[in-house]
């Protein structure tokens, strides 16, 4: 390093007081405000800087909010500007600023003269970052939403299925057999009646558990589970689903083939209600060492650029959530009079890959 | 129910389609044990596709799945004010149909529903309440082998 002189020191350090993107304020022991740079008086409120020149008010509470400590995340408690002693190396800041309303702000805070009592506090913006975290965050969350509910979807899915329902059916075999036993014609029609709604009613629990979680889907694979989902379609909404599946029973982890049937049954439930077309085309296959899904209408069709949700909005948001949390690719493509295409592209590895024949 | 006559639905509602100028008649009924009693359309008038035939109807779901469970009357004067065009995938039929004003009634056996008849317009507005009940006043109190009013048993 070249040897500096003080001359050169304090030219830089002038050109950074000047030029610096962080903002530098010197803070007498009063909080009032000594000195700004000019990157500091871009935050401040116009008339904040007009009181602090004229003299009027030049304490430093006015465009500060708070700071965030362990209890709160804005809190005035222990104010920095007069525990200099305490630790302020690094903290977050909250000031009024010109146009963005109260800003995060990532500041130090210490004495830079003990005699004359100046300290100085510099801040760095932090909404790009904190948005950042924000989205990290959300996006956290709602796998982690997406795991929960698909865990309570099985366990309830799994007690109707192996509890109510067999409960059910073990009555209806009593009362079959009581059918049978020397009873008025009276008692029979109404047995007949009575199986006529328990027939019903079992039937209504099994679509229930079905729809909840298919256990198809754990013990069959993707391609039984999509089977009798799409007969499911069909005889519900009497949507034709047009299913082409060329896995060959291959089987895969558990995860992604959660994430392929939920993908692809929002897809067609999309189809059915805004398409205005009775026919979907599904296809399931395996290509280049990757898992694709392809749900294709020829139905209305939506202008991709208009952000006008017809329904809640959360569809296509939670399906290309879904799709990241395998590290898929979704794409969606669609045009009005052009239908929708969906396409879901899984890469697959040895680990997530499992054949038929190890189960 | 012995020495029932054979009734003849399909041209039934075919009367029914000319006598009121329905755009579209349907009679659903339960289905017997082997089809494990499922409630399907069994017969339609005025149909403008075939996509009714692949329906099957759930208790308590859509509105003849209302009318099947209830076992009242149901009316949907305008569909497009009635429902909700995001709810509207619930209603198969009226999709399927273009229905846009449409009532329901259930047939009644043995104090039991064993049917639905809808009747439609694929025009908003058309059956309205008053329309409703004089469609259900001259179509009196039988339906063939059905009751179209709850009698209770003795």
């Amino acid at each position: 390093m070249i040897q500096m002189t003080d001359e050169h020191l304090s030219d830089l350090l002038k050109k950074m007081y000047a030029n610096s993107m962080e903002a530098i304020f010197f803070i007498d022991e009063k909080g009032s405000v000594v000195a700004m740079n000019p990157a500091a008086e871009n935050i401040l409120d116009i008339d904040v800087i007009e009181r602090m020149h004229s003299g009027v008010d030049d304490s430093f509470c006015q465009t500060c909010k708070g700071y965030t400590d362990e209890k709160d995340q804005i809190s005035c408690a222990k104010c920095y500007l007069d525990y200099p002693k305490g630790d302020f190396s690094s903290f977050q800041v909250y000031l009024k600023t010109r146009n963005e309303g109260v800003v995060p702000y990532a500041a130090s805070y210490h004495t830079i003269d003990e005699e004359r009592g100046i300290r100085v506090l510099m801040l760095l913006d932090l909404t790009k970052q904190q948005k950042t975290q924000e989205m990290l965050q959300r996006s956290n969350l709602l796998k982690y939403v997406i795991k929960a509910q698909e865990d309570e979807r099985k366990r309830i899915s799994r007690e109707l299925h192996d509890s109510v329902a067999q409960e059910l059916l073990s009555s209806l075999v009593d009362l079959r057999v009581v059918k049978y036993m020397d009873v008025g014609e009276d008692v029979l029609q109404k047995l007949q009646q009575t199986e006529v709604s328990l027939t019903r009613l079992l039937d209504d629990i099994r679509h229930m558990s079905v729809e909840l979680r298919p256990a198809s889907l754990d013990d069959l694979g993707l391609e039984a589970a999509f089977r009798s989902h799409f007969k499911w379609i069909e005889k519900n909404y009497g949507l034709l689903v047009d299913f082409s599946a060329e896995l060959s029973a291959a089987r895969y982890s558990s995860e992604i083939e959660t994430v392929v049937y939920r993908i692809c049954q929002e897809a067609v439930l999309n189809a059915l209600k805004y398409a205005g077309t009775d026919e979907v085309h599904v296809r399931l296959c395996e290509e280049m060492g990757s898992l694709q899904l392809t749900v294709k209408d020829t139905g209305a069709g939506f202008n991709m650029n208009v952000n006008e949700a017809k329904g809640t909005g959360l569809g296509l948001y939670g399906m290309r959530e879904r799709a990241e949390l395998v590290d898929g690719q979704f794409k969606l493509h669609s045009a009005p009079g052009e239908g929708t295409q969906v396409e879901l592209r899984i890469p697959l590895t040895q680990d997530n890959k499992r054949e038929a024949d190890t189960r | 129910m012995k020495n029932q006559p054979i009734y003849h639905y399909q041209e039934e509602i075919d009367k029914l389609r000319g006598r009121f100028q329905f755009d579209f008649v349907s009679m659903a009924l339960v289905q017997p044990a082997e089809d494990r009693f499922v409630l399907t359309w069994q017969y339609a008038s005025g149909n403008i596709n075939e996509r009714y035939k692949r329906i099957v109807l759930h208790s308590g779901k859509g509105i003849a799945g209302m009318v099947f469970k209830t076992g009242k009357p149901m009316l949907i004067q305008n569909v497009n004010a009635d429902i909700e065009s995001r709810d509207l995938f619930n209603y198969p039929i009226i999709v399927a149909e273009q229905l846009k004003s449409l009532g329901a009634i259930p047939l009644w056996e043995d104090s039991r529903v064993k049917g639905v008849l809808l009747v439609g317009y694929r025009n908003e507005n058309r059956l309205d309440q008053a329309a409703f009940e004089r469609f259900q006043e001259g179509l009196g109190a039988e339906f063939g082998a059905f009751h179209a009013r709850e009698v209770t048993q003795s």
